[in-house]
This record gives structure tokens, C-alpha cells and sequence, in this order.
């Protein structure tokens, strides 16, 4: 059942002309475009769920950190509470920003401007020279509080929306919550973030990352070859194709546009590849190769904390890499270390829109708060030398996507089209427990797909 | 030892500069071998002659780059995160990255174009003989591609050499940007 779309550009193409359906293919010029770009902020970053941080990044009544939905700043709180509040950073009085750091503590935000003042929770405490009444005369108090968006927090991840009214957060995750779970739900703890998030900026639109986070496993063969040939990932320079590490598991997804590429664990490195999981229980299994971020010590708690199928699939072919829509990147991998170690690398990145021809890459390093230090340590050294602004995977990425932008700018070239036409369909795994789609085999274009799909759908809404 | 078990950003440290007060005077023969040493290093780095520069690196080599962040009030200086890197290396792991970067890395293939511009050299001896603290500014220009305008990245660096056989090697470097945000799109270059 096809909606008819709801806009057309000052050049007459319309959504569909721009999101070919019947097709499967998206025209480059979405990669930059200023029309575009502020229909997207409207209709994607001020309607639905986006990552801001993490509750261990602000862990005492009044820490806060500022963070970006799309192009509007919000400062994130926690008050007395321990309640979590995201509030617009724009004083409701002339529009300065009410806080000018990234990160701190205060139980009163108060604007540097006219000393305007707000609790944690957004909330108006008063202007100065409280006897002349400086927040004048026509709105209370009460309504002069920071605009505030609603919160939902999952496993310590604060995440926040502008449509009050809209979606739930569980609507928005939709099946993929059983799979996440895994990853962010699994331990008495939950997850911390080691430190604040490494920030850099680069020259491409925000679509670019963010349709490669919707589960695109191949270009990882040639972009990232270097994996390959570092032998880390299995095969030499010459059998990469052919033996194509990694892109065999199965990827999920849903309507929504998340997706998550699940590996079988003892297959993606070469280090494990001798690793018989034949005839062995799934504790055998999650002893021998505990998942990415796991230790010995804390198995037993993800029996606590998973049902026996979410375990299961753990200890065996354990989701791995993937994004929500519309922005974000999850990385919850095996990191083999130049001293023989493995302990993983378990990373989020945002991808936050700074114009229609830049991005602003987020990069949040996690391990499990109840791992030993030295496991911590490792992992913090794993992410960063794998991931983000010197991360040896993720540097050809960002030598890639602004080279992608620069030809959305041609006449000619801006015609050409993204193509996702090597498609598998959905397809059941015998004995697979989860729900979603579900896109067994060779890694293909499924996934990114339903990335474009859940676009459509909300850049259709007016 | 840093604590890197939380994200809290109290845990920041704020030492920039030279600890040592045993100042090596600018102009000394210590001084002048040191600061030749610096623009020896920049000069391989720029030229991306990946193995001399790996030869002036010591075995027990520690190469960092904290993340800097914005704050205020009576933390407002303290703004060197040490709990978070862009770069957290050590010899074998930097040996692993020249390798990549040698090889089969699309990042920096083709090549930047990269001037580094080191100054502002202070040096001071440190407690063991053989071993200076050198700090100094570095500003870098990277061209990528046929793009008409440089990424740049502007920073302090505080190294430890040490004498070695008559040369002076890299064993300790923390680069300090002074972006938050960096508005370079990768640090697939060396600091």
C-alpha cells in the first residue's frame, strides 16, 4: 500500500521521485541538499527518538552534559530525584544559550545573559531584581520554564523525543528489543561509558553514515580490507572475496529501520576460527568465547538477566554491529589485541546533522560496569584504537562518505541513484526465536532498506 | 595511574607543560640536538618515511591524546580529559598502524599532504639521567585530495626523550588538542 507523499522540493521532485520504491533506489542528490536537509530536521530529528547519553555520564543529582537533536541544543539533567530531564538550551527569555559548557554540575542553570535561572529539571526559579518582576507581567512562572522533551531511558541510555504525543518508545524499538537486550540489557549493572565521547566533524551529510549504520556488512570486505589482510578477520589479501569473513549470519530488522548483523561467534576471527562449538552447551559455549565485553565472571548474571533463547543466541551467534534509525551506530565486537588479548570493543556512535553537508560524529565507549578494571582498561584501549577519530576501521569510513557528498553536488551526477537491489527477502532461520525481519546467509541490501523505508515513512508525515 | 573506570569528568587532571623545573636553557647543545631531533621527526612523518620514524620510537613507547572538553565555572581550566583518548597506543599498537597504513589502508591512500610545524620547544631534565621532558606546540596542514581548503589541527605536546646510543628517542607523548570537537574528519595522520 504505497501513502502518498506530502512534499515537492522547488524543483518539483517529490519523496517518491527522491525514494524510488518500486525500484529500490535513492537518487545521490539526498546526500546534499538544502531543501531537503531542513525538511528532514522537521519531520526526522524534531519527531522522533534520538541518543543523547548515557546515566552513567551524569551519575550525581545536578550533572548535566549538552547534547544536540539535530540542530537544537538540549541540556541533559539529573535532579534530586534521580529523575533524568532533557530541556531545550534556549532561554526562553532572549534565546542565549542558559549553558555554555559540555559537562558539569548545577543545581541552577542560570543564563549568563539577564541571569535568567532554571533547575535541573528545567523548571523557571526567577530573574534578578525579583521586586521589578524582570519575567514580566503576562506569563507565570510556571510557564516559563525550559521546553522540555520527553525521556525514555534503556539500559542507562537516555534517549529523547520532541512528539510528546507520538510513539512510544517501545513502538519505536519495536522487535528489535529482544536483540538489543542483549547487548544493553544483559548484566545487573548495565553498561558505563568510560569517558566523555571523542567529537570530530566531517565534510558529509548525515544519511551517509547513517545508512551504512543500517547493517551495510559489505562494504567491510573492501573498505576494511585491511582487516583482512592483517589477517585479524581470517583469509590473506588474495582469498578475501572468496572466502568473504563476516558476511555470512543472519541480519535482523524491522519497519522501524533498526537492524543488527548477528554473527556466529566462532567464525568472524581467525584466532577463534578452530573453535568447535559442536555438541557444546550453550555454558560451554559462553566459557570458551564469552560474548564481546563479557568476562568469565560475569556469565551467570546474563542467565539473570536474559531469557534461556536471548542467551542462547549470546553464546552463539551474538548480534553484533548495526544502527537504530535514524542515527546511530552500534559496534559490540570481537577486538583481537596486539598482546594476544580479546576482551572486545563495545561502541555507539551518533551521527548529528550540522547542515546539510556536514556531520558531526559522536563516539560513546562502553564496558560493562561490573568488569575488572584491567578488562576495562583493555576495552577502552580496544574502541579507540578501533573505532572514532584515530579507530583503524573507522578511518576509511571517514575517508569515504565526504567523497560521496561531493558528487551529490553535479547536475549529472546528482541524478545518479543509490542502488539496494541485491535483496534476499525475509526468511525464517529454522529454530530462530527472535521476531523481525529476518535476512539469513550473505549479508545484503535488506536491511539498509528498511532504513530508506522507515525515512520515507517519517519524511511522508508533515 | 589514570582511572579509567567512569565517566566522570572530576576525575580530569589539568598538567600541561613541563613538570621538571631543571630547565634545559634554550640554545644549549641539549637543546639544539633536541629540537633537531623534533624537526627530523616531523620531516619523516610529513615525507610518511613510516619506518625512520618508527626507529626513533622507544620500546616502552606511550602515545596518547586526551580528549579536551568545555567547562565552567571553578573547573573551567580543567578541561584535559584524561578517562578519554583519540589516541590510547603503545609501540606494538603504533607498529600495527604504520603497518596498516603501509599496506592496505584506504585511509591515506591516496595520501595526505601534511606540514607539521613544531615550536615553542621547552626542555627539561628529568629525574633520570638520559631523559628530558620537551614541550612544544604543533600545528599541522593536511591537504586531502584535490580539496582547495586543509584540514588543520593545532595542539601541545609533552614527550619524554630519552638517550640512546647517541640519539634521542620517543618514549612518552601526550598530545593535547585544543578542539573539543575536532574539525579534522580522521586522525589517520600521527601527532
Amino acid at each position: 500500500m504505497l501513502q502518498k507523499a506530502t512534499f515537492t522540493l522547488a524543483d518539483g521532485a517529490t519523496l517518491d521521485d527522491l525514494v524510488k520504491r518500486d525500484t529500490n533506489e535513492v537518487m545521490l542528490r539526498v546526500m546534499n541538499d538544502e531543501e531537503l536537509y531542513k525538511l528532514e530536521m522537521e519531520r526526522i530529528f524534531a519527531k522522533t527518538w534520538l541518543l543523547l547519553a548515557h546515566d552513567t555520564e551524569i551519575p550525581k543529582a545536578g550533572d548535566f552534559v549538552v547534547r544536540d537533536m539535530g540542530e537544537d541544543q538540549v541540556i541533559v539533567t539529573r535532579d534530586r530525584n534521580d529523575e533524568i530531564h532533557v530541556s531545550l538550551n534556549v532561554c526562553p527569555h532572549r534565546g542565549m544559550k542558559v549553558c555554555t559548557a559540555e559537562a558539569g554540575n548545577a543545581h541552577a542553570h542560570r543564563c549568563i545573559y539577564h541571569g535568567w535561572a532554571f533547575r535541573p529539571d528545567g523548571s523557571f526559579i526567577g530573574a534578578p531584581v525579583e521586586k521589578e518582576q524582570m519575567h514580566g507581567n503576562q506569563l507565570g512562572k510556571d510557564q516559563l520554564g525550559l521546553k522540555k522533551a520527553r525521556v525514555q531511558v534503556y539500559g542507562g541510555l537516555i534517549f529523547a523525543t520532541w512528539d510528546i504525543e507520538g510513539p512510544s518508545f517501545d513502538d519505536y524499538l519495536g522487535d528489535m528489543k529482544y536483540y538489543l537486550d542483549q547487548l544493553f540489557c544483559r548484566t545487573d549493572s548495565g553498561l558505563e561509558m568510560l569517558g566523555p565521547p571523542q567529537r570530530f566533524v566531517l565534510p558529509c551529510n548525515w544519511k551517509i553514515p547513517g545508512e551504512q549504520s543500517g547493517s551495510d556488512g559489505f562494504h567491510t570486505l573492501t573498505l576494511h580490507r585491511s582487516l583482512m589482510e592483517g589477517g585479524v578477520m581470517g583469509g590473506t589479501a588474495e582469498s578475501i572475496y572468496d572466502n568473504a569473513p563476516g558476511m555470512y549470519g543472519v541480519d535482523v530488522s524491522c519497519e522501524q529501520g533498526h537492524s543488527l548483523r548477528c554473527l556466529e561467534a566462532a567464525q568472524t576471527f581467525k584466532m577463534f576460527s578452530d573453535i568447535s562449538f559442536e555438541g557444546k552447551s550453550v555454558e560451554e559455549r559462553l566459557a570458551m568465547l564469552p560474548p564481546p565485553g563479557i568476562t568469565k565472571e560475569l556469565i551467570p548474571q546474563l542467565f539473570k538477566n536474559l531469557s534461556a533463547d536471548q542467551v542462547e543466541q549470546l553464546a552463539t551467534i551474538p548480534p553484533q554491529v548495526g544502527g537504530l534509525f535514524p542515527n546511530i551506530l552500534v559496534a559490540f565486537i570481537f577486538a583481537p589485541r596486539t598482546d594476544g588479548g580479546s576482551s572486545g570493543a563495545l561502541a555507539l556512535h551518533t551521527y548529528v546533522p550540522r547542515g546539510p553537508d556536514k556531520v558531526e560524529f559522536i563516539n560513546f565507549i562502553f564496558a560493562e560496569k561490573d568488569a575488572p578494571e584491567q578488562v576495562k582498561r583493555d576495552m577502552l584501549q580496544n574502541s579507540i584504537q578501533q573505532t572514532g577519530t584515530s579507530g583503524i576501521i573507522e578511518q576509511d569510513d571517514a575517508d569515504t562518505w565526504p567523497q560521496i557528498m561531493r558528487n551529490a553536488r553535479g547536475p549529472v551526477s546528482r541524478d545518479m541513484t543509490l542502488k539496494y537491489q541485491a535483496l534476499h527477502g525475509h526468511e525464517r532461520p529454522e529454530g530462530w526465536k527472535g521476531n523481525g525481519l529476518l535476512y539469513p546467509g550473505f549479508t545484503k541490501d535488506d536491511t539498509q532498506w528498511n532504513w530508506w523505508m522507515a525515512y520515507y515513512n517519517l519524511m511522508a508525515k508533515a | 595511574m589514570v582511572n579509567y573506570a567512569t565517566a566522570a569528568v572530576e576525575k580530569a587532571g589539568v598538567m600541561r607543560g613541563l613538570v621538571s623545573t631543571n630547565r634545559v636553557p634554550l640554545g644549549s647543545e641539549i637543546y639544539n640536538r633536541l629540537l633537531e631531533t623534533l624537526y627530523d621527526e616531523a620531516a619523516a612523518l610529513d615525507e610518511r618515511r613510516f619506518d625512520d620514524w618508527v626507529a626513533m620510537l622507544e620500546q616502552d613507547l606511550l602515545y596518547t591524546a586526551p580528549v579536551r572538553l568545555t567547562r565552567n565555572g571553578p573547573n573551567k581550566d580543567r578541561d584535559v580529559m584524561r578517562t578519554m583518548m583519540h589516541f590510547d597506543d603503545n609501540y606494538s599498537s603504533i607498529l600495527m598502524r604504520t603497518g596498516r597504513l603501509s599496506k592496505s589502508a584506504w585511509a591515506e591512500d591516496p595520501p595526505s599532504r601534511t606540514r607539521r610545524f613544531v615550536t615553542n620547544t621547552r626542555v627539561a631534565e628529568c629525574e633520570t639521567a638520559g631523559e628530558y621532558e620537551v614541550s612544544s606546540y604543533l600545528y599541522v596542514e593536511r591537504s586531502r585530495f584535490d580539496v582547495a581548503h586543509n584540514e588543520t589541527l593545532s595542539a601541545e605536546r609533552r614527550d619524554i626523550w630519552r638517550l640512546v646510543g647517541g640519539a634521542y628517542k620517543l618514549a612518552r607523548r601526550e598530545i593535547i588538542v585544543d578542539q573539543s570537537t575536532l574539525g579534522m574528519s580522521n586522525l589517520a595522520i600521527f601527532l
